[in-house]
């Protein structure tokens, strides 16, 4: 690997660093990675190590980085709750409905086989408060 | 957060549980103070051991936690570390632990008749 190239990867692999640990060695560990690269050290070998390190830097512990844990570790909860509130939204009223309508037998006989009749479900909107609702009700293929 | 000041726990093994490159760090740092690349090729001399210079600074920076090494005023980029009284003492106590260690395996060895 040329130089140009072998400064760059392990630029890189610096950049990785928090931003205190960059202001403290990042010079110092730049001139070192130079050093160790004219001895002939792999460029590749000391970005990875570089990178492993970084990982380290980040999952140790310190004092400062509590809050932000914390702030990091509510902001995924928030996202995954939001995910699956977004994911299940859609598909509960769906999921109701058939089993409100099944609890209505008449409205339940008279749809039976009439596949693409739009059939109100009593009971479904008085119960909700909201302007009456049409459900489709679906033709059952077996017993027609 | 450094050893001696955080818990006074002298005699106790400190560095049993830094891990072998903080352990070599201190051992190359024993005989004056040195900066990484110094570091690097000294512990390859000395343990044949060629440590990545991510696994080198992180070691720097657990013993400088812990007060075992300070960093010297740095001459051109480079920051010199020298070992601290707490840190020459910490060494001292994991060198007589591993040769009590050490001395415990050859006498089993020597039992066993291997």
């Amino acid at each position: 690997m040329d130089e140009p190239r072998a400064t760059r990867l392990v630029e890189t692999a610096l950049r990785c660093y928090p931003a205190r640990w960059r202001r403290r060695h990042g010079e110092e560990a730049a001139e070192l990675a130079a050093l160790l690269i004219r001895d002939g050290t792999p460029a590749a070998s000391i970005a990875w190590s570089y990178l492993a390190g970084a990982a380290r830097e980040w999952l140790t512990p310190r004092p400062g980085r509590r809050l932000s844990t914390v702030a990091c570790a509510l902001l995924v909860a928030a996202c995954s709750l939001g995910v699956s509130a977004g994911l299940l939204a859609p598909a509960a009223p769906a999921r109701a409905a058939p089993t409100r309508a099944a609890s209505t037998g008449q409205a339940r006989a008279s749809a039976h086989c009439r596949p693409g009749l739009p059939v109100p479900v009593p009971g479904v909107v008085a119960a909700l408060g909201r302007p009456q609702v049409i459900i489709w009700e679906a033709a059952h293929g077996r017993s027609c | 957060m450094a050893v001696g000041r955080r818990d006074g726990r002298a005699g106790q093994d400190v560095l049993r549980r830094v891990g072998e490159a903080s352990v070599l760090v201190l051992i190359s740092l024993a005989d004056g103070p040195k900066h990484g690349y110094a570091l690097i090729q000294d512990i390859k001399e000395l343990a044949g051991v060629e440590l990545g210079p991510g696994t080198l600074y992180g070691a720097l920076d657990r013993l400088e936690r812990l007060g075992l090494i300070e960093s010297l005023p740095a001459d051109d980029r480079r920051h010199p570390y020298r070992i601290t009284a707490p840190g020459a003492a910490a060494l001292r106590v994991h060198l007589d632990s591993l040769e009590r260690l050490s001395a415990a395996g050859r006498l089993r060895l020597q039992l066993g008749g291997i």
